[in-house]
């Protein structure tokens, strides 16, 4: 399984975690991050807002490129996850809904993490690790 | 498989084509609630101009529910359109290139040529990648047809000399050849079922 990177965003567009997995994506700065989560999250609006039929299901889904393939899965809440894997990686939805069980689990549960902020917890991410093994 | 609409957007970011086939009903717009599914709306330079102050106006305010006009569609879609392709550029590099997008109701695809024009495609979401059927459209209609045309201008400023009688043709006809041929599958389990009987019956005698 090649898992390129994973970004989650709360759900005012605020980037609230990243990590990369594997080689294959540039490595931004920080300040990047923010402005992609950002503006990620304007797009995901307007890509409902311009359906072309009545009910519009959502906003963006996948997104592919001549190198990566993106999931975008939003929770009922609002909070986004982004999967970036390889363009021919098959079953991505099955990783997504792993790691929201895992976001479940150890970020939510966390007593000491705060709604809406920066994850920071060493559970989470020794999960979320041992889950997407990096590639060999 | 439905062709939802098709859009080119020049290198200064301006919309110099549209073309809707499957038309969303947008109530406010008379002309447009009166257009069936066969009948697509174009807008041409001169139609554009004459209408698109009054139809800027008429766009409802309310947030979810109201429905945009056709010049304000290209807008967001441009807008779209490029933050996407600049989000995949900062991600992998500036030789990596956006294909497509896929939501829960449709599919966007997206090809642009080395002149940074861009061509935009909306289908529903079991198309597959259309970026070959766009290049096709740019190399044997856009460059054929509006390009080559010598009464064409070099920029198309509000799209003009772009919704050439021709283009327009060829265009239909190209998204009518679009839709898929019906399946064989079905014929051929059939085969496969009447071998299968006839080798019983074989075994039977």
């Amino acid at each position: 399984m090649v898992i390129l990177s994973i970004l989650i965003l709360n759900k005012a567009g605020g980037l609230i975690f990243q990590r990369d997995f594997n080689e294959g994506l540039k490595k931004l700065s920080s300040n990047d991050y923010l402005v992609l989560a950002g503006t990620f999250h304007g797009v995901h609006a307007i890509t409902s807002r311009i359906s072309p039929v009545r009910d519009s299901g959502g906003g963006l889904e996948v997104l592919e490129s001549d190198r990566f393939r993106m999931q975008c899965f939003q929770t009922l809440t609002g909070t986004k996850f982004l999967i970036f894997a390889e363009p021919n990686q098959p079953n991505i939805d099955v990783v997504v809904k792993r790691v929201y069980e895992l976001y479940a689990d150890y970020v939510m549960k966390n007593p000491f993490y705060q709604i809406e902020m920066p994850i920071r917890c060493e559970a989470f991410e020794r999960n979320l690790v041992a889950y997407i093994k990096p590639k060999q | 498989m439905t062709i939802y609409s098709f859009y080119i957007f020049d290198r200064h970011c301006e919309c110099i084509y549209v073309k809707q086939w499957h038309q969303r009903d947008r109530s406010f717009r008379p002309t447009s609630s009166a257009s069936t599914v066969d009948s697509p709306v174009t807008l041409s330079s001169d139609q554009r101009s004459s209408t698109s102050s009054k139809l800027q106006n008429d766009v409802h305010p309310t947030g979810r529910g109201g429905r945009l006009s056709v010049q304000d569609d290209a807008k967001l879609v441009f807008g779209v359109v490029f933050s996407l392709r600049n989000m995949v550029r900062k991600l992998s590099g500036p030789d990596d290139s956006f294909i497509s997008y896929r939501t829960g109701s449709y599919k966007l695809h997206y090809y642009e040529t080395a002149t940074n024009l861009k061509f935009v495609l909306l289908t529903d979401v079991k198309m597959n990648n259309l970026k070959v059927v766009l290049h096709q459209i740019y190399v044997n209609l856009y460059v054929e047809f509006v390009t080559k045309n010598p009464l064409s201008p070099i920029e198309h400023p509000g799209g003009e000399g772009v919704a050439v009688e021709l283009f327009e043709m060829g265009l239909d006809s190209f998204i009518v050849n679009l839709r898929p041929h019906p399946p064989l599958r079905r014929i051929q389990t059939n085969l496969v079922l009447n071998r299968e009987q006839y080798r019983i019956d074989i075994k039977v005698s």
